[in-house]
């Protein structure tokens, strides 16, 4: 890959209605790179606060003794898609790629394909 | 109480006004600055970019060793570790900012004698991706508030972690398996993360959940009485039981404490 910056930047421009995205750190609740977003939609704030919607998942699995992984999680609002995409390779220890989509604009299907296309050219 | 992050809070305004080069040293680590940017910090308690780096298999030590040998003299250590092929920009970025930030941490956040800048000192790695100074000291600020929110005993950050014996049946993810198997009363959390080559202030995070889910003892810390479980964010912790029955109990001696240094004591130097 390029950098994050670049790959968050195709995030944004493969995707249709992309409104922001960040890459997040799990256990911090850092966003390491961000790239969109603004006033409406403060994704530092995002991260942090996504952060718990993971922990909260995967905690409930572990008490269901689920043996298994998140891939992503889907959250669908009045006008918006955030889409949470739990990154796994060599050494990610815990991070994650944070999506907030224009729901009259975004295509779900394309824009989870693209995400997957993503994750395997951050390849961190 | 004041926020130690804001006493240094004037400081880095003015270097970030004067786009100062230099060194800001604190008690417990540094931040390097080019043209008022932090570029790099180093905290003893946190572990360095090549700790991160080797310790997971993403890069052999001797590969470190090279680059350092190659672009040290130069600081461009970080740039040299891309031109040999061993990382790629991306991972290189993301290692980086997780050290930056880790090891500016504990050296905006922690509580420190005199703050001193020295003008013109570069660090070898060289400039990978420099942030703000006030979005390092945003973060550094939001830190100390999260590991309130967790659970507002700071004790536990510092004093060696011991798991406790009895966890059967309950359900733990591998990634908290492998701190608990490293609690043995004898390390602290900062070893830990070193030997997992993970962050130190994820390390911290992690040890105040466990603590919050009664996974480690923390009598080194002040656990809160039955039913007043830490869950406001920010919250000052006070360390007056407020129950009047345990109030008026005489002071325990404290166990946690002399097993310590029983434990310091018999450690293999």
């Amino acid at each position: 890959m390029a950098n994050t910056e670049a790959a968050l930047k195709e995030a944004t421009t493969s995707i249709e209605g992309v409104l922001g995205a960040a890459l997040v750190d799990y256990t911090s609740g850092m966003a390491l790179g961000t790239i969109g977003g603004g006033k409406d939609l403060d994704l530092a704030v995002a991260a942090a606060g996504n952060t718990d919607v993971v922990r909260a998942k995967v905690r409930t699995m572990e008490q269901l003794g689920l043996q298994d992984g998140i891939e992503d999680i889907l959250i669908t609002l009045g006008t918006q898609y955030h889409l949470i995409r739990l990154l796994r390779g060599r050494g990610t220890d815990g991070l994650f790629l944070y999506l907030a989509l224009d729901k009259s604009r975004a295509n779900l299907a394309m824009a989870r394909h693209q995400l997957k296309k993503i994750e395997s050219q951050l390849e961190i | 109480m004041r926020n130690p992050v804001s006493v240094v809070s004037p400081m880095l305004i003015r270097l970030t006004d004067e786009r100062a080069t230099g060194v800001l040293i604190r008690d417990h680590g540094a931040l390097y600055l080019i043209d008022g940017q932090v570029v790099h910090a180093e905290a003893a308690a946190a572990p360095g970019l090549d700790v991160l780096l080797t310790s997971g298999g993403r890069l052999r030590p001797e590969h470190w060793e090279e680059a350092i040998a190659e672009a040290g003299t130069r600081c461009q250590v970080a740039r040299q570790l891309v031109i040999n092929g061993h990382l790629t920009v991306g991972e290189l970025e993301l290692c980086h900012l997780a050290t930056l930030f880790d090891a500016a941490f504990f050296t905006l956040a922690t509580r420190s004698g005199a703050t001193r800048f020295r003008y013109g000192v570069t660090h070898w790695l060289g400039p990978i991706r420099p942030v703000p100074p006030g979005t390092v000291e945003r973060e550094s600020m939001r830190r100390v508030r999260l590991l309130n929110s967790v659970w507002p005993y700071a004790e536990v950050d510092t004093a060696p972690v011991r798991r406790r014996t009895r966890l059967a049946g309950r359900v733990i993810s591998p990634h908290r398996r492998a701190l608990l198997d490293l609690a043995d009363g004898i390390r602290t959390p900062s070893t830990i993360a070193r030997e997992l080559g993970r962050p130190a202030f994820n390390t911290l995070v992690e040890v105040r959940r466990l603590a919050a889910d009664g996974f480690i003892d923390a009598s080194a810390g002040v656990p809160p009485p039955p039913g007043q479980q830490p869950s406001a964010a920010g919250a000052q912790p006070s360390k007056e039981p407020s129950d009047p029955a345990v109030k008026e109990s005489p002071p325990a001696p404290d166990s946690a404490l002399l097993r310590r240094i029983r434990e310091a004591l018999e450690a293999p130097r």
